[in-house]
């Protein structure tokens, strides 16, 4: 019996050696490797020296870098709005209706997109003599065109609606197949008592899927928080910092100036608060709970 | 309210939603097809008033679309068999193995989702310095060889492979790796399907990791190609409108005819 369960552990890891090979190297190292790199100054030009907390208390006084932490912060705003219209949608495609699967799809195309040609799209679209200045104007909603990515007061906004447009299908996806797990005869039940269709959206639906919306809501808080592609290639942090998010801020310290060191620091610190959001959001679900995921 | 208005109600719905959803992918289409004509002009033009193919002649001689194709067809290859392979061989023992370690295995494996690493991407590009593999596909694929999320969809579709399988395979003797090719990995087919097709969509998008590694923009990926081509052409709307339904058809034209399995696949990657 207990040779078995020697030679089965002993196969067991010899199944999961690669795997886990490549996970430490390119998962575990990174998280690891961080922590000594963002006490050095690190930069590959000069030479490299330790400088204990330096990176740490410069992060702190760095005033471009606590903007782009306020920015980020910001962006988790559009945490939210995402599951709400992503409830909705599911709701809708979930109705037995024909011709609800390509709808489903049509919403779901976006997703499967590459950030580089949404954000092309969006930025024609979104541009001085674009389509959505014409129809809004023709709509009388503005009375004059709007530079909708050139204007800080409006960039940052616009690049969480096209991170919402572009995931909205996702979270659709994930919710409808939670809606598509609870039982028809809890509506049934729910429509005997007399329940129209708010009550039954508020009373069953929703509390049945508190699991899939704890984990919605977890992977878009990430997401937000790191939030890079489609402000890297739409806006580069600009107008001035009004869209610089941490992740953006991070990339040009390190992969731009090669301050490996100091951006090592930065990431830790974002790393530290994703982890402490996300356990917030734990608490705020307690109830919830997933499912080893 | 009577069911039928309860219907068209829900149709209305259903469409403008789909035309939100839709409709920029819609009007870069017709961009594409209307060749010399400005994105910007006044009014801006909706609808090609003629539909022509100039746009994709021309941006299909100017650009070396063949080798971009080729590369992105060469990294999202690698990619999906990587994954598919090392997914495989690190989720069966966490569903059908008991051993000393497992829980510790997937407690580290929990964590790297739950403390993304903003740091990962500088990490790795001096790791892949360090092997010597910048400016390589292998470059662009190791990082993303193996991720956590298909461990664990894998480990789920294992799950729900009954233990006398492997009970009957040990029965006549089959050696462990055995029984897995051949017993076992047949009966996955359809998570394989899905994290294959998730694997396609993420490497045929990728465009900044590339960038970063590949110093030579001949091996660049399409989504890569096409910042440059945007970064070179930003005036010849028609050409880059084209140049991006080039790259965006192929991934479509996957979804759509995979939609099935990929939706039940991403579906099943959280249980209530």
């Amino acid at each position: 019996m207990y040779k078995g369960f020697r030679s089965e552990s002993f196969t067991a890891w010899a199944f999961m050696a690669p795997g886990l090979l490549f996970l430490a190297v390119f998962t575990f190292w990174p998280i690891i490797y961080g922590v000594p790199l963002s006490l050095t100054d690190y930069s590959v030009i000069a030479e490299t020296n330790y400088v204990g907390l330096d990176n740490f208390t410069r992060a702190f006084q760095d005033h471009n870098f606590l903007i782009s932490l306020w920015n980020s912060l910001v962006y988790v705003l559009i945490v939210p709005v995402i599951q709400i219209i992503s409830i909705l949608m599911a709701i809708l495609v979930n109705s037995r209706i024909p011709g609800v699967k390509m709808f489903r799809a049509a919403y779901y195309i976006p997703v499967v997109t590459s950030m580089v040609a949404v954000a092309l799209i969006w930025s024609w679209l979104l541009g001085n003599n674009g389509v959505v200045n014409y129809l809004l104007l023709k709509a009388g909603m503005i009375s004059e065109q709007v530079s909708w990515l050139s204007t800080s007061s409006t960039a940052l906004y616009v690049l969480m609606f096209i991170t919402m447009w572009k995931g909205l299908g996702y979270y659709m996806m994930l919710y409808l197949a939670g809606l598509q797990g609870i039982p028809a005869d809890l509506y049934e039940a729910a429509r005997v008592d007399g329940a129209g269709p708010l009550r039954l959206i508020v009373h069953v639906t929703l509390p049945l899927l508190r699991p899939h919306i704890l984990f919605c809501t977890l992977i878009s808080v990430m997401g937000a928080i790191r939030v890079f592609d489609e402000v890297y290639i739409l806006t580069k942090g600009g107008p001035g910092t009004s869209t610089l998010t941490s992740s953006v801020y991070i990339f040009q310290k390190g992969l731009e100036q090669f301050n490996f060191g100091y951006a090592s620091a930065l990431g830790l610190i974002v790393s530290v608060m994703v982890g402490a959001l996300s356990v917030l959001v734990f608490r705020l679900n307690r109830k919830g709970g997933v499912n080893s995921y | 309210m009577p069911r039928s208005l309860r219907v068209l109600i829900t149709y209305l719905l259903l469409i403008l939603l789909a035309l939100f959803m839709m409709g920029p992918f819609l009007w870069l289409l017709s961009v594409s097809l209307m060749p010399g004509r400005n994105v910007f002009a006044n009014p801006p033009a909706i609808l090609p008033t003629f539909i022509a193919f100039d746009n994709y002649v021309q941006v299909w001689n100017f650009m070396n679309f063949p080798r971009y194709i080729l590369n992105t067809v060469i990294i999202t290859l690698l990619g999906v068999v990587f994954n598919i392979i090392l997914s495989c061989l690190t989720a069966y023992p966490l569903a059908a193995f008991r051993f000393k370690g497992r829980s510790l295995v997937f407690t580290l494996l929990i964590s790297t989702m739950i403390i993304p690493s903003a740091t990962a991407m500088i990490v790795h590009y001096l790791t892949i310095q360090a092997f010597q593999l910048g400016n390589t596909f292998f470059g662009v694929v190791l990082p993303a060889a193996v991720s956590v999320f298909n461990i664990f969809l894998m480990r789920q579709t294992f799950l729900g492979i009954p233990a006398d399988i492997r009970d009957s395979g040990k029965m006549d003797g089959a050696s462990e790796l055995r029984i897995f090719i051949q017993l076992v990995m047949p009966l996955v087919k359809p998570g394989i399907a899905v994290i294959g097709l998730l694997e396609v969509m993420a490497f045929w998008n990728n465009f900044l990791w590339p960038i970063v590694v590949l110093d030579d923009p001949q091996k660049y990926p399409l989504a890569a190609a096409l910042t440059y081509l945007n970064g070179q052409f930003s005036y010849n709307f028609g050409w880059i409108a084209a140049g991006t339904m080039i790259s965006v058809l192929p991934i479509i034209l996957v979804f759509l005819f995979t939609q099935k399995y990929y939706m039940e696949g991403i579906a099943g990657a959280i249980k209530g």
